[in-house]
């Protein structure tokens, strides 16, 4: 393992609710990841494990506490570097895909390199090995409606993988997924990120999935058990 | 389920101000739009009846001759006539101020000692000081200040004038002050010799109207022994139609005999085309607001139809929905109309004073001095605005209102839906298009108004192509990055609100290039026909004649001392007259020159000009416009009908010419066929023609030197060219503010949709922001897609707007105006307008652009992408 890429430090994390009492979602949760590492995070619903993915990527900000990504205190942090560190370093993984319709598989890959302004030809080889990883590279030029989940998900891992991250948070990839397909995307991001040399952290319902991670955290009503 | 509207509709508003703001705003305008020039229509005409009845008071009818004037020797004829109870004769002259030669003093003669009259109450300042000398009616002074008085006075003193308080107070007259005047080349000082509150009788009379003894205004200013108009009230138990009969046949037919509804429906008869114009334009600025309308309640229900979907469920039936839908169009409407009100009275306000000196200029009528807001108009207001907003909102109520409960629950897209009927709407269109063409080239050529519904079909069918031109633009373009094709796919794929938009922001520009393609090709037709017709080097007439007409005459011995002058090689002069032919007034000009051939240029429309010149000065033919042989179908050949002292003479026509002067039509003649008609008598206009290698602008200088006590206008050709250019600008003001106001509801379309869209598309931005878009390439996105839509409204708008052209050039034009205007390109002005069509467009996307790249990467916890 090398150099620690993600530390949180007494994070906490509330939300205003109209005229009741704030909502602690996260309650002073302390830890560090190793770049290459694999960790599952494990919770009920409400438990804080999208919160924590968040807060990982720079999407929000802790009410207290420090988050380091990559030893930068993501506070400290303006807005765009914040948006430029998660475009640069993060790739996400999101439970109902996201993928924009009116795109193709590979227009839907090739979204954070456009982003990015990296032009087409830089990234094509790239897209189409991922693709090709995927067992998608027939399908590249189809429209995303006619995919099942499981192949949806493939192609949001692509995107996720694109730009080699170092860091991939991925918040409940299958839980828009049958068993058999939970098992084979989950399988497939967790090799990709190996060869990739990515870290990666997932958020996942199932205790079966979640054992195939390095390490398996529980998250409880916002606070953090780590196994 | 009042309760229910009520309590939510704040929640509403609350969660979309922009989008309630926009569409307030763009009903706002269309009402302003509308409203602002059916006030200075309506204005235009009030103007008109309020000087008739200050002047004409309760009279019954009045006479008017069919000639110029009437012979004074009627008057008693008049008086003898059974069942008149009172007739008082009435001498009229526009007078210019000496010491403002722009502003005219519309003077009155009438017999102060008739038995009914003006109301000659006189009205003065407070002497105590009262509020910044605002006149006040005070109580009769039995030493100066009573009727008798006043009149004992007006009739003993020379140049007595009685003028209005409001007149006074602008020009800083008192009683006893004299001011200088002049009518033609003659100047006369006249004294004011009472304040005369004619608005309090007739609130709509020109604040420029003025009385004096008719003696004194036929010596000073007129001519003695003449009369405009003998006005008659009728005996308790007269017949109107009986007497009238008796006075025509008693008088003959040279004059005519009109009631103040008459008078009326003839003033309202020459502006007709004028006024429906302005009228349909306007119109054009409450379509483009329907097209908001739409865009803002259709958003607006897609929004809701969760909240619909569970009061259906609850029992609620379609009806009740709809009703609540409407509810809110309606009250959108109200609230749009309560600020289009005062917007609209603002803008005629601020523009009363062009189409008033149109009035004055082109139509010889009333200027408009003040605006009032009848009930009316209030009414009208309330149903545009209303109504605007129901028609905007009617299709996607009746579309939300009518679905079933289950289907309101789900979750469904728009824009799907549009694009599978973008073939049908266009197919739609292209057979409008084909069946209103058809109708024109069968039946409709000679239908009048065929070009309105051309124009109105062209309006309906841009709308109706707009989703497959989107379509076909957009869907070709290759992706390959966030930049501006891709902002251009976003709008093909959003389709049912970007096609609104785009319609609306096409049916403005079309109205824009339109009117820029018609004014310009006017522009360039009136260039053209100057340069053939306005050839002379130095023009010299009276400072009264723009609004004095035939009773601004040069006196021969001026016309002389300027003729005799050693720079002058040759001249032409002119005197006109307004004479009837038919029921038509026209203006009747008779020229003489002392060069052998007329040293025009132009071509004429019908005819060669050598030979219709020669036709004119041996034949006594004549020479009409083409405004007079369209609308009263003359050709060469035919002859005109003209009224004249001695009863209906005809003359040949032996030619036709282009003339922009006026719409109501003018003939030429030599002068010795209009004296052998008319009688002699002064001309009006002189063109000198000056030696080569005189300076003109050293002859003008030397001329005005020279002649400075008279009341002269001595132009150079190069002045008269402008000032006639200028004349031409100031007519076309009015459409100016339309255009501008049809732009703004457009621009406001475009503001509204993308908020719409970043609304819509919250999910879809914060994934971009998530994937690590910084704020500024999702502004860029979004200023991509306004600037997509002004780049798609230009396209469209550019044709939809040169077939606008055409239409307005050869149908509505020719048939409302008579006028021949060749087709040009302003590419200039056109240029200018589709920058800042752009610039607009961007204009209006920047804060929808802001509020879109402020979309937090959190909000992607929506599953709703």
């Amino acid at each position: 393992m090398g150099q620690d890429i993600l530390e949180f430090h007494d994070v906490t994390k509330t939300f205003a609710q109209a005229g009741r009492q704030d909502l602690v979602a996260l309650h002073e949760v302390s830890f560090r990841i190793s770049e290459g590492a694999i960790v599952a995070i494990v919770g009920r619903s409400g438990s804080g494990k999208s919160t924590l993915l968040h807060l990982a990527a720079g999407i929000d900000l802790p009410s207290a506490g420090r988050v380091v990504l990559d030893g930068l205190d993501l506070a400290t942090l303006s807005e765009r570097s914040r948006t430029l560190l998660r475009r640069e370093n993060i790739g996400l993984v999101f439970q109902f895909f996201h993928l924009l319709p009116h795109l193709s598989v590979r227009e839907n890959v090739a979204l954070p390199a456009w982003i990015a302004g990296n032009p087409d030809r830089s990234i094509d080889y790239r897209i189409s090995e991922l693709l090709n990883r995927v067992e998608l590279s027939d399908r590249s030029n189809d429209a995303v409606q006619k995919l099942s989940g499981g192949e949806m998900q493939r192609v949001a891992i692509c995107r996720a993988l694109l730009r080699k991250p170092r860091l991939v948070l991925a918040d409940e990839p299958t839980g828009s997924l049958d068993d058999d397909n939970s098992r084979r995307v989950m399988d497939l991001l967790l090799h990709l990120a190996r060869q990739e040399g990515s870290t990666l952290i997932y958020v996942t319902h199932s205790r079966q999935l979640a054992g195939l991670a390095d390490q398996v955290w529980q998250l409880h009503s916002g606070m953090l058990e780590m196994s | 389920m009042t309760r229910f509207f009520l309590r939510t509709l704040l929640a509403r508003i609350r969660a979309g101000k922009s989008l309630y703001l926009l569409t307030v705003g763009g009903v706002a305008l269309g009402v302003a739009s509308v409203l602002c020039i059916q006030i200075i229509n309506q204005n235009s005409l009030a103007a008109f009846v309020g000087s008739v009845k200050a002047v004409s008071g309760d009279a019954d009818f009045s006479i008017f001759g069919r000639t110029p004037t009437l012979r004074e020797e009627i008057f008693p004829e008049v008086l003898a006539e059974a069942g008149v109870a009172v007739a008082w004769p009435l001498y009229r002259v526009d007078v210019s101020l000496a010491a403002d030669p722009e502003t005219f003093l519309e003077v009155v003669g009438i017999d102060l000692f008739a038995a009914a009259q003006m109301p000659l109450k006189p009205v003065r300042s407070d002497p105590e000081g009262g509020e910044h000398g605002k006149p006040s009616r005070s109580p009769a002074d039995p030493q100066s200040g009573s009727l008798d008085a006043v009149l004992a006075r007006a009739m003993t003193t020379t140049g007595w004038v009685a003028v209005t308080p409001a007149m006074a107070t602008e020009m800083g007259w008192q009683e006893g002050d004299t001011v200088r005047v002049s009518s033609g080349s003659r100047t006369a000082e006249l004294i004011v010799g009472a304040l005369v509150d004619f608005q309090a009788y007739a609130p709509l009379a020109s604040r420029k109207l003025a009385v004096m003894d008719i003696a004194q205004v036929q010596g000073l200013l007129g001519q003695p022994g003449r009369l405009h108009q003998i006005d008659v009230r009728l005996a308790p138990d007269a017949v109107l139609d009986e007497v009238t009969s008796r006075l025509l046949e008693r008088l003959g037919p040279t004059v005519r005999v009109v009631t103040p509804e008459q008078r009326e429906q003839d003033a309202a008869g020459l502006l007709a085309s004028f006024r429906l114009n302005l009228t349909a334009l306007s119109l054009i600025s409450l379509f483009v607001g329907i097209f908001l309308v739409y865009s803002s309640v259709q958003a607006s229900l897609v929004r809701q139809r969760a909240e619909f979907g569970l009061i259906r469920s609850l029992g609620a039936s379609t009806r009740q929905v709809l009703a609540l839908i409407l509810a809110e169009a309606v009250l959108l409407g109200l609230v749009g109309t309560v600020i289009g009100l005062p917007l609209g009275y603002w803008v005629a306000t601020r523009n009363v004073h062009v189409v008033s000196a149109t009035l004055s200029n082109i139509y010889l009528l009333q200027e408009i001095d003040s605006l009032r807001l009848s009930a009316t108009l209030y009414l009208l207001a309330v149903v545009i605005g209303i109504g605007g907003a129901l028609a905007g909102a009617a299709l996607p109520a009746v579309d939300i209102s009518r679905r079933d409960t289950h289907s309101l629950l789900a979750a469904f897209t728009l824009h799907e839906r549009t694009r599978h009927v973008t073939v049908r709407l266009a197919v739609t269109a292209v057979a409008l298009a084909l069946i209103t063409l058809g109708w024109f080239l069968v039946w409709g050529r000679d239908v009048r108004w065929s070009g309105f519904l051309l124009a109105f079909m062209t309006m309906v069918a841009l709308p109706l192509l707009t989703p497959l031109f989107i379509r076909l633009f957009c869907g070709w373009l290759p992706v390959s990055g966030i930049g501006f094709a891709y902002s251009l796919k976003n709008l093909m794929l959003r389709l049912q609100t970007t096609a609104v938009a785009l319609a609306a922001l096409a049916v403005a520009v079309s109205m824009l290039v339109g009117i820029t393609l018609l004014i310009g090709s006017f522009r360039s037709t009136l260039e053209t026909w100057i340069e053939g017709s306005v050839r002379a080097d130095v023009y010299i007439t009276t400072q009264s004649w723009v609004r004095g007409g035939q009773e601004a005459v040069l006196e021969s011995a001026l016309l002389d001392s300027l003729r005799a002058d050693p720079a002058v090689e040759s001249s032409e002069w002119l005197r006109q007259l307004r004479v009837q032919t038919g029921e038509r007034w026209i203006n009747f000009a008779g020229l003489a020159m002392d060069h052998r051939q007329p040293r025009y240029r132009r071509p004429l429309l019908v005819g060669e000009i050598h030979e219709v010149f020669r036709r004119l000065r041996q034949q006594g033919a004549v020479l009409i416009s083409e405004p007079l042989a369209r609308k009263e179908s003359l050709a060469v050949g035919d002859s005109l009908a003209v009224v004249t002292p001695a009863g209906v003479t005809h003359l040949a026509i032996a030619g036709i010419s282009y003339d922009y002067s006026n719409e109501s039509g003018s003939a030429l003649v030599h002068l010795s066929t209009l004296e052998r008609l008319f009688g002699p008598g002064p001309v009006n206009n002189l063109a000198l023609y000056l030696h080569p290698g005189e300076d003109v602008e050293k002859v003008v200088d030397r001329f005005r030197a020279r002649f400075r006590h008279w009341p002269l206008v001595i132009r150079s050709n190069q002045r008269l060219r402008t000032d006639i250019l200028d004349i031409f600008d100031q007519t076309f003001a009015i459409t100016r503010i339309l255009q501008a106001m049809a732009l703004l509801i457009a621009t406001s379309g475009i503001s509204l949709t993308l908020i719409i869209l970043a609304r819509e598309r919250v999910a879809e931005l914060a994934l971009y922001r998530s994937l690590g878009a910084l704020r500024r390439q999702i502004f860029r996105i979004f200023l991509g897609e306004g600037l997509g839509l002004g780049l798609l409204g230009l396209g469209l708008g550019l044709a939809g707007g040169t077939t606008l052209a055409a239409i307005l050039i050869f149908l509505i034009n020719r048939a409302y105006f008579g006028w021949t205007i060749r087709p040009a390109w302003p590419g200039g002005a056109l240029l200018q307008e589709m920058v800042t069509i752009l610039a607009a467009a961007v204009l209006a996307s920047i804060y929808p652009a802001v509020r879109a790249s402020r979309t937090p990467a959190r909000e992607l916890s929506r599953e709703d992408l």
